[in-house]
């Protein structure tokens, strides 16, 4: 830039003559000059650390006097004790190993008592044999970038914490919604004299409790009861209700298991409990009693609807079709709400499948524009009809995860069947 | 997938919002907050007009729910007028098609 | 976890003779050995290691419990005799080494069978009577300057502090370095070491010992390389001529000369 100027003025020639004068100048300024006070620190030693040589603006630095570093001190005894440390067990080894070393940060005493972040850079000098003669280390002002750095890990420590914290909240939370989610769902089935049970739940999110329900339970001695629903909406607002329609049915069905006034209850229930309250909530559900026939081993099935598709029957023939509850009202809507009943019997290698419509709702093709539906599911289930109920619920889970991003709700599924007649157990029947 | 545009307008038989895309979670409470904001006079109308209404869940089921709720609240109507095949499907399983008067679309909401 | 995969093992030299385990210090890796290992491979079977925490030891092994003491060390040692099946092995350890060899030995007292203690120290930190060379204070700055990763921190190091992804040939570059080792498990490595007082240990050591010194060394002082010597009875003390903490690689001459002497006395 310099020249470029000089050659404005006199743009001819004569530059030269400007040139030569900034370079005699900058040759004033001799190699001795240059070390004493470059704008880093200089320093020689031999192979053990004693000083040799030093330059001034070290000396500057450290606030010492050349005569009393010269020959009288080694190159850690104007580190602090930490820096001296950390030389003996990295910075010697490494330098001994490789013949230099760059850019290591230590810190450098000063004589009234400061410390000056530096980085230190060495090389040996070996001899013509090849021996190690002795060290050259430069050493840069590292102030302004300590203090960088400092922020940098200052504000590294203060995100890790903050991550850690994060992750921390985030597992409790998942914990105490796994535990909430449990207590919405029985642990497991009861074991039904003459029947096998089994269920699947699907859960679109971890974080997100799911609105789906349903439970076995015995209500007297000869029967059991069943129900499965999904309530409208997601998340801790939708547990609640899941919660108070779970326990409100239970204790419904062992006052009166009659599937209509069960759901009659749950309605009574949740339209006192949310539509006061301006934020009305509902469920759908399906409630049923499961009566066996000691003399037969069929099971007879009486169940009503409130606003929920449709059962599905599985008979051992190989057909399927669905059990229609038409016109059942969502729950919770009306303070007089109707609900819709139907009754079926199953016999040996029956099985009743009650699921959320999670399952009918997915969307499936290419382009997830299609419903699997009503049509899709009677397919399906019609290909394995005569399976027992745990079959079912395996090959059903596996559609379910077939459906990928298809299926974003929560899906609950509930299989309650009659087992077949196996052949011994038939012949011991039959006499 | 396009976002929820509501509308609303006046005819003689009272106000008609017409909800445009999506009425799912994200967006049904929306409509709720709209609605609100409407004056029902007691004997007239609400048609909520769905014709252009692409997706409907559970929440969006709810918000009409509520918006019949207040229409009740103000003793007036509500009515749903062009609601899509899906939807239909949908109020016919939780039982909403004996609830709600449904018409083919607004005009015939909007005529009696 | 398989060990030898594990601790980095390496097993070299020659494989009838006996065996010497070479234990690296804190700071550094078997790297260190670089210059002893040609003396004694011809005649020895030399088996190198990495501790977890340092080198190229599987950095997923380490568990801050376990090597809170110098035991989860000595445990790191032991199982390594116990992979390759080592009876009778010579320990050569330096530094903090030398005292995890002492607590294997008494651990295994079947797989080690000699001890050489390169500039050994059971206690870093002054103590009454006895001086190990560094104030508690000295030591927590040292701990201090570790943890807050002020010290010794490459220029390089700035983009890794940051978690720059832009230029991940840096971390690979630094893990790849000798005597490169993850901040954490280095300061865990640093306080065990540091704080640790083994002083009572060495009363415990049965087996032929060496004591190797250096006439100038920060770390270990001469006035403990005696205490190590007195406390451990028939050892025998060698002091070197030679600057600083690493003999082995200042002096390896006269630290080779000083542990094959030895290594020749015990056949």
């Amino acid at each position: 830039m310099m020249c470029g100027i000089g050659r404005q003025h006199e743009p001819q020639d004569a530059g030269g003559t400007t040139s030569d004068a900034v370079f005699a100048a900058l040759l004033e300024d001799s190699a001795e000059e240059l070390y004493e006070f470059a704008p880093c620190g200089y320093l020689s030693t031999l192979m053990d650390g004693t000083i040799a040589k030093i330059n001034h603006t070290l000396l500057d630095w450290l606030g010492l006097e050349r005569d009393a570093v010269v020959g009288r001190l080694r190159f850690t005894d104007l580190l602090t004790v930490g820096g001296k440390l950390y030389h003996e067990t990295h910075f010697a080894p490494l330098l001994r190993m490789r013949g230099e070393i760059n850019g290591i940060a230590l810190e450098v005493k000063q004589a009234d008592g400061g410390r000056i972040p530096v980085l230190v850079s060495s090389v040996v000098k070996h001899g013509s044999t090849g021996e190690p003669l002795l060290i050259r280390t430069t050493l840069f002002d590292a102030r302004d970038r300590r203090a960088y750095e400092e922020e940098l890990l200052r504000g590294r420590k203060v995100a890790e914490e903050a991550r850690k914290r994060a992750d921390a909240d985030r597992t409790r939370l998942q914990e105490a919604l796994a535990v909430l989610q449990q207590s919405l769902l029985p642990d497991s089935l009861p074991t039904v004299p003459g029947m096998e049970a089994a269920a699947h739940y699907h859960t679109a999110s971890p974080d997100r409790l799911g609105g789906d329900f349903y439970d076995v339970f015995p209500v007297d001695g000869k029967r059991f009861v069943f129900f499965l629903g999904d309530v409208c909406g997601k998340g801790p607002e939708a547990a609640a209700l899941t919660s108070l329609t779970r326990y409100t049915l239970r204790a419904a069905a062992l006052h009166d298991p009659d599937p209509v006034a069960a759901l009659t209850t749950l309605n009574k229930v949740l339209h006192e409990r949310y539509t006061d309250s301006g934020d009305p909530r509902y469920c759908t559900a399906v409630f049923g009693t499961l009566e066996p026939d000691p003399a037969t081993g069929h099971v007879a099935v009486h169940l009503a609807s409130g606003g929920h598709p449709p059962a599905l029957v599985l008979r051992a023939d190989g057909t399927a079709g669905y059990l229609p509850t038409p016109g059942g009202l969502l729950v919770g809507v009306l303070p007089d709400a109707r609900f819709a009943t139907a009754a079926t019997t199953l016999a040996h290698g029956d099985t009743l499948l009650l699921y959320t419509d999670g399952l009918t709702e997915a969307r499936i093709g290419e382009d997830r524009t299609s419903l699997y539906g009503d049509d899709g599911l009677l397919a399906f289930a019609t290909g394995r009809a005569d399976r027992h109920p745990r079959a079912v619920i395996q090959a059903l889970t596996g559609l379910l995860d077939g459906f990928g991003d298809g299926l974003d709700d929560d899906t609950a599924l509930l299989a309650l069947g009659v087992p077949a007649r196996s052949t011994i157990s038939s012949a011991t029947r039959n006499h | 997938m396009s976002p929820l545009k509501i509308t609303a307008r006046d005819a003689t038989t009272g106000p008609v919002v017409e909800i445009i895309g999506e009425l799912d979670y994200a967006s049904a409470s929306r409509l709720r907050e709209q609605l609100a904001a409407l004056s029902l006079q007691p004997g007239r109308r609400l048609v909520l007009d769905l014709a252009g209404m692409e997706f409907c869940d559970s929440s969006g089921i709810t918000a009409l729910l509520a918006a019949r709720t207040q229409a009740l609240a103000a003793q007036a109507e509500v009515a749903l007028a062009a609601v899509p095949g899906n939807t239909l499907r949908i109020l016919r399983i939780v039982g909403l098609d004996q609830i709600f008067t449904l018409y083919a679309d607004s005009d015939a909401a909007t005529r009696a | 976890m398989d060990v030898v995969r594990r601790n980095n093992v390496t097993v070299t030299g020659n494989p009838d003779g006996p065996v010497v385990v070479l234990a690296h210090g804190f700071g550094c890796d078997q790297n260190m050995w670089r210059l002893t290992v040609p003396a004694l491979a011809p005649d020895h079977r030399v088996v190198l290691f990495d501790y977890v925490g340092s080198g190229r030891a599987e950095p997923s092994a380490f568990s801050e419990e376990r090597y809170a003491s110098l035991d989860g060390y000595a445990q790191d040692v032991v199982e390594v005799c116990q992979a390759l099946d080592l009876r009778d092995a010579v320990f050569v350890g330096h530094s903090v080494s030398a005292m995890i060899g002492v607590l294997a030995a008494d651990a295994a007292p079947e797989r080690i069978g000699a001890l050489v203690m390169v500039a050994p120290s059971p206690r870093y930190i002054d103590d009454d009577a006895y001086r190990g060379g560094f104030t508690a204070s000295d030591i927590d700055e040292l701990l201090e300057s570790l943890e807050s990763n002020y010290l010794g921190w490459s220029a390089a190091m700035a983009p890794v502090i940051m978690g720059n992804a832009d230029r991940p040939e840096l971390g690979e570059e630094l893990e790849n370095s000798f005597c490169a080792t993850d901040p954490e498990m280095a300061r865990v490595f640093a306080r065990t070491t540091f704080l640790s007082d083994s002083r009572d240990d060495l009363k415990k050591v049965r087996v032929p010992t060496l004591v190797l010194e250096c006439n100038d060394d920060v770390i270990a002082p001469r006035e403990v390389g005696a205490f190590v010597h007195d406390a451990i009875a028939g050892s025998t003390l060698v002091t070197l001529e030679a600057t600083g903490h690493c003999p082995h690689l200042s002096a390896p001459a006269a630290t080779n000369a000083a542990i094959t002497e030895f290594l020749a006395a015990l056949r």
